[in-house]
């Protein structure tokens, strides 16, 4: 029997319908899952519940009593809590200060600071969640991600003074969370629902929602497709119902052979975070780069961009060395799309075209230095066509799109000069399942006409799926290359370790 | 009463209220411009001239650009577009001519109130540089009748006070028995005093004996003041050395107050310029044509008798 | 409705301004020959924020325009006094704020210290400096040359109209055009607004950073230094503190453009609103008797009343 129901949510912006008629019912102690695809509705039904935007209507029921959400202070009154993707931490602080933050700090002699009662406080907070490997004297900056989050998991609990939780909203909590730090925070959603309270759980993840949720809510376009459990669900089933389409195979298959010239060529590379990297690549071939967590994929893409400097051995593209710079990169038709797209790759408060054209501003240039603002616009307006990007006016800023959108317009961006090498940092992080079919095409297709394509992943199917062969990492240094004929996930998942 | 003028125009601009402007027709409208209002000096200038300004029945404005030079021909430009009767200002004319050549123009009589000479302004109300010199000069040459060794500071890069130095030394010259010992020009850049008080040490160490320095004349009163210090610190205040200086700040009034060394300075009287630059320019207004280029206000001696006052 | 009044509350207190004005000074106000005089008046602020927009497109902020004005005046007007030819003077003014804006540039990009700290340091040692080429002193009278001074009294006249242009609105009106077909439509301005945009973004997108940067610090020094020529000449002296009023006055002013933009950026037009407002507020204020001391109360409030519109809704 559902504590918390909403019925007939509807919120319009402007003309466009985020929500119509939306309607979602949480049961006590259960795991629901909350899925659709990028600008299905799924944000902004969790900032109506937050209290940040307010609906057009909403009928809410807690308890069998008609309640109101005014603003963000009614929502934490009824018992909701929020976990957020970004994490608001204070990094120089410590863990234990990040859970009392915005509390009364215990005192001694009611001035000086009780650290030693601090760091009990934040300890019991941390052990009711069953997390006994983090110190609550850490400096918040030296926890991975994964156990900041936990941090915060913990700083919600402790704030239960006067309305205990009743449900815990997490949205995409484990995009940014390696393998084990996401099997650390199950365990604490296990643990939160044990005593009681509920989780609404976003994610585009198939595979944790089928391991984790117990019913699932899917929105398509603003409107409620089905609520269903998950145990009677499948795959193939929820695709269909975020999509409206059956996915073909999960990857598209290789258009065209690689082709035989080597395009770029590393030999013996070490820059001050990677060591012994050694690999020729083909025009047209895809190569992953996999790995634990934070063992030197991104970094061997910037030292390829020319942002970290080779310290020894050498880079050359089509036999030749390049200056190491970002700009003589660009230049050479080296395209780039960073793993953080919101902090290193968008200017979020500029225009859709200013951001796809940003690195090829030179093109548009005519006589006395003059931009033509008329050939940028084409130019920017048939890169956004070549990506499939869905957008009011390419005149609007880039944070009012989604995250899958948000990708499109780092693509469009690079493709913008028909690169001959394209360096992918996690390209499919955070993005839908249809958007992300949209970019296995678009690699494809480029890959066809000669581009090759590095693309990093925490996603071992996509890696196994997407590459002719995949670089494995171990604590910076290239442990090994393979190539990706029956190679299953599993297998390569073995490689990472010892 | 300025509190009140404050509100007032605070009120103005604040509520933006309507029909400020709609003083009599008849009224005199006289603006006078300044970028040193928050100096003492100025205060008293422009104290006699609201003063004067009341009882003629203007239309006053006072402007202060709070030190910028720049906005004073800004201002002109305003005062002339507005069609004032009457301009006056309390800057080097030099630096404004700007602004000076549009009030000329547009025929709008501008007064100098202890500004400088220039051929833009009808005239200029001052104290007399060189009189002032004169008198303490001669001040000095009476009080040690006529003989003995005098130390003059002065600065000669600055024209108002390079004067007061070039009357000194032909007073001085004057007199076959007095011989001027040193001319120093202290550095400023810390007010004055420090260094020629380091300056004066120096001196009283190179002439040791007692009345080998008879006199000490100060183009302006720090140096004098600074004088007085080294003298006082060194012991020889004993020796009937004679200090003088000009301008009779407060400072040198408490000292020549006291009944030391430091004897007499000169004091300008701001609020009589003020009177008298309203005086020039309602002459200007009754339409009458003022021929001299400066007009001088006499200046007062001040010793030990009236230093307090 | 609010959308509305926060893009545009700024250009409608603008409007008012003009407005209550004109009706208060009905007889004086809104004539084409009070119009030039504001033109003028506003000259040299005007050419100052103009250039400061540059950097502060791209987030940053140079503190030292005020004492590069009085240094470049000063620069100038020694050589003036040591019998140099007018235009010798000029381009020496000038070159010292070019190489000033680019040590600016330097400390900024190449040493990587915040533009706030870095250009506060410079605003003393370019005041410094000022204060020692010319021992402190006032260079006016014989020393300034005519033909320099007169720079400030000429004009352009127009006839037809009845009217003389001054130069130095001419000159204002040459420097707005350039900078604004320099930030909207060159790749040079686009390249800055990335850098505001995001600058990590824009390095990995491989824009060259570093050497726009320290080329937009030298376009700021070399406006600052303009605008301390118009003022020597206007002023037909030079003093090694007349500049230093113009740099706050230059920041509100882009601050009170920005606030006209949707996204809060930097535009030069914009900023040429800001500018004429603080202009029309000590004309007008002037011409109506009001204490300059509360002049300066209002245009404080009227930055901070236009700040806050423009962030209303943001929280």
């Amino acid at each position: 029997m559902a504590f918390l129901s909403l019925q007939n949510v509807s919120k319009s912006y402007g003309a466009a319908k985020a929500l119509d008629a939306v309607h979602l019912a949480i049961e006590p102690g259960e795991v629901h899952a909350l899925m659709g695809e990028n600008g299905a509705g799924k944000s902004t039904l969790i900032r109506i519940l937050a209290g940040v935007t307010r609906p057009d209507s909403m009928e809410m029921m807690l308890d069998g009593a008609r309640v109101r959400i005014n603003g963000p202070q009614d929502a934490y009154d009824l018992g909701l809590r929020f976990v957020h993707q970004e994490l608001n931490i204070v990094a120089h602080l410590s863990v234990a200060e990040n859970i009392v933050l915005g509390r009364a700090y215990p005192r001694r002699f009611g001035v000086a600071v009780d650290w030693k009662a601090l760091n009990r406080q934040a300890l019991g907070a941390l052990k009711r969640l069953k997390i006994t490997h983090i110190d609550p004297a850490r400096k918040m900056a030296r926890l991975t991600t994964g156990d900041q989050m936990l941090v915060k998991i913990a700083a919600l609990l402790l704030d239960d003074g006067a309305q205990a939780a009743r449900l815990y909203v997490m949205d995409e909590p484990t995009a940014t969370l390696t393998g084990d730090e996401s099997q650390k925070l199950f365990d604490v959603i296990r643990e939160l629902t044990a005593s009681g309270a509920s989780v609404l759980y976003v994610s585009h993840r198939m595979n944790e929602i089928m391991a984790i949720c117990d019913r699932v809510t899917v929105l398509r376009d603003g409107r409620h497709m089905a609520t269903r459990a998950l145990s009677d669900t499948g795959r193939e089933e929820l695709i269909h119902l975020m999509t409206g389409r059956e996915l073909e195979t999960a990857y598209p298959p290789r258009l065209s052979p690689v082709q035989e010239r080597v395009h770029l060529s590393c030999t013996n590379l070490s820059t001050a975070h990677i060591a012994d990297i050694g690999f020729d690549l083909r025009a047209g071939e895809v190569l992953g780069i996999a790995g634990l967590a934070n063992t030197g994929q991104s970094e061997l893409l910037l030292a390829l961009l020319g942002v970290d400097k080779p310290k020894s051995g050498r880079i050359t593209f089509d036999g030749q060395t390049k200056r190491h710079n970002p700009a003589a990169a660009w230049r050479s038709k080296i395209a780039y799309i960073p793993r953080e797209r919101r902090r290193d790759g968008l200017m979020l408060t500029r225009s859709i075209i200013d951001n796809i054209t940003l690195p090829h501003l030179k093109k548009f240039t005519r006589a006395v230095g003059v931009q033509s603002a008329r050939h940028e616009r084409a130019h920017a307006a048939q890169l956004a066509r070549d990506v499939a990007l869905k957008s009011d006016s390419l005149r609007q800023p880039a944070y009012q799109l989604s995250g899958g959108n948000q990708q499109k317009v780092m693509l469009a961006r690079a493709i913008g000069d028909a690169p001959d090498l394209l360096l992918l940092d996690e390209p499919t992080r955070g993005v839908d399942v249809g958007a992300k079919y949209d970019i296995y095409t678009l690699i494809r297709a480029l890959s066809a006409k000669g581009t090759a394509v590095i693309l990093t992943s925490s996603d071992l199917p996509e890696l196994t799926g997407m590459c002719d062969r995949i670089l494995v990492m171990r604590d910076g240094k290239q442990h090994a290359i393979i190539d990706t004929t029956g190679l299953s996930p599993a297998d390569l998942l073995a490689t990472f370790y010892d | 009463m300025k509190l009140a003028t404050k509100l007032a125009g605070l009120l103005a601009g604040a509520m933006l209220a309507t029909g400020l402007a709609g003083a009599a027709m008849a009224q005199s409208k006289v603006v006078v411009i300044t970028p040193y209002l928050a100096q003492p000096g100025t205060q008293f200038y422009v104290e006699g001239f609201s003063a004067a300004a009341q009882s003629n029945g203007w239309d006053l404005n006072v402007i202060d650009t709070a030190g910028d030079v720049a906005a004073v021909i800004s201002r002109l430009e305003d005062a002339v577009n507005q069609n004032v009767d009457a301009i006056v200002i309390n800057v080097d004319p030099a630096q404004v001519e700007a602004g000076l050549e549009v009030a000329r123009d547009a025929g709008i009589p501008v007064v100098g109130m202890d500004s400088g000479t220039s051929p833009y302004l009808a005239t200029n109300v001052t104290s007399n540089g060189y009189a002032m010199a004169v008198e303490t000069s001669v001040y000095v040459a009476d009080r040690i009748g006529g003989t003995g060794n005098v130390v003059m500071f002065v600065f000669d890069a600055f024209p108002p006070v390079q004067i007061r130095g070039v009357i000194a030394d032909a007073v001085f010259g004057n007199y076959p028995d007095i011989a001027v010992l040193d001319r120093v020009t202290p550095d400023v850049s810390d007010g004055g005093i420090a260094d020629s008080r380091a300056k004066m040490e120096a001196i009283l160490a190179a002439n040791p004996e007692p009345g080998s320095i008879a006199a000490v004349w100060a183009a302006w009163d720090q140096p004098a003041l600074g004088a007085l210090q080294a003298i006082e610190d060194a012991g020889r205040d004993n020796e009937g050395i004679v200090i003088v200086g000009i301008d009779a700040n407060p400072q040198a009034r408490d000292a020549i107050a006291a009944g030391g060394n430091f004897e007499a300075s000169v004091a300008q009287d701001f609020v009589g310029i003020g009177n008298k630059t309203a005086e020039m320019v309602a002459r200007l207004l009754a339409g009458e044509t003022v021929k001299e280029n400066v007009v001088y206000v006499p200046t007062m001696l001040i010793t030990a008798a009236n230093a307090a006052q | 409705m609010i959308q509305n009044l926060k893009r545009y509350g700024t250009l409608m207190g603008f409007g008012f301004i003009v407005l209550f004005f004109w009706a208060n000074l009905p007889e004086t106000f809104m004539t084409a020959r009070n119009w030039l005089n504001i033109s003028q008046q506003v000259s040299m602020l005007a050419v100052i924020a103009f250039t400061m927009t540059i950097v502060m497109v791209m987030g940053d902020f140079d503190l030292s325009v005020g004492s590069m004005a009085s240094l470049s005046g000063i620069t100038a007007a020694l050589l003036f006094a040591h019998g140099y030819p007018v235009a010798v003077g000029l381009l020496a003014g000038l070159a010292v704020g070019v190489v000033g804006g680019l040590f600016n540039g330097f400390l900024v990009s190449l040493v990587g210290i915040l533009p706030f700290v870095a250009t506060l340091g410079t605003l003393t040692m370019y005041s410094g400096i000022a204060f020692l080429v010319s021992d402190g002193k006032t260079i006016f009278g014989r020393d300034i040359p005519r033909d320099f001074s007169g720079i400030a009294r000429s004009g352009l006249e127009i006839p037809a109209l009845e009217i003389t242009v001054p130069f130095l609105t001419i000159l204002a009106l040459g420097v707005l055009l350039l900078v604004w077909f320099l930030l909207e439509h060159t790749a040079f301005g686009r390249r800055l607004y990335a850098i505001g945009g995001n600058y990590e973004a824009a390095r990995l997108a491989g824009v060259k950073v570093r050497r726009l940067r320290l080329i937009a610090f030298g376009l700021t020094g070399l406006g600052a230094a303009l605008g301390g020529l118009m003022l020597a000449s206007r002023v037909a002296s030079a003093n090694p503190t007349q500049g230093s009023g113009l740099m706050l006055d230059a920041i509100a002013a882009v601050f009170l453009g920005m606030t006209m933009s949707r996204e809060g950026e930097p535009r030069v037009l914009a900023t040429l609103v800001g500018v004429l407002i603080l202009g029309l507020l000590d004309n007008g204020l002037t011409q109506m008797n009001v204490d300059s001391f509360v002049r300066e109360i209002l245009v404080g409030a009227i930055i901070l009343a236009a700040v806050a519109i423009s962030s209303l809704g943001k929280r």
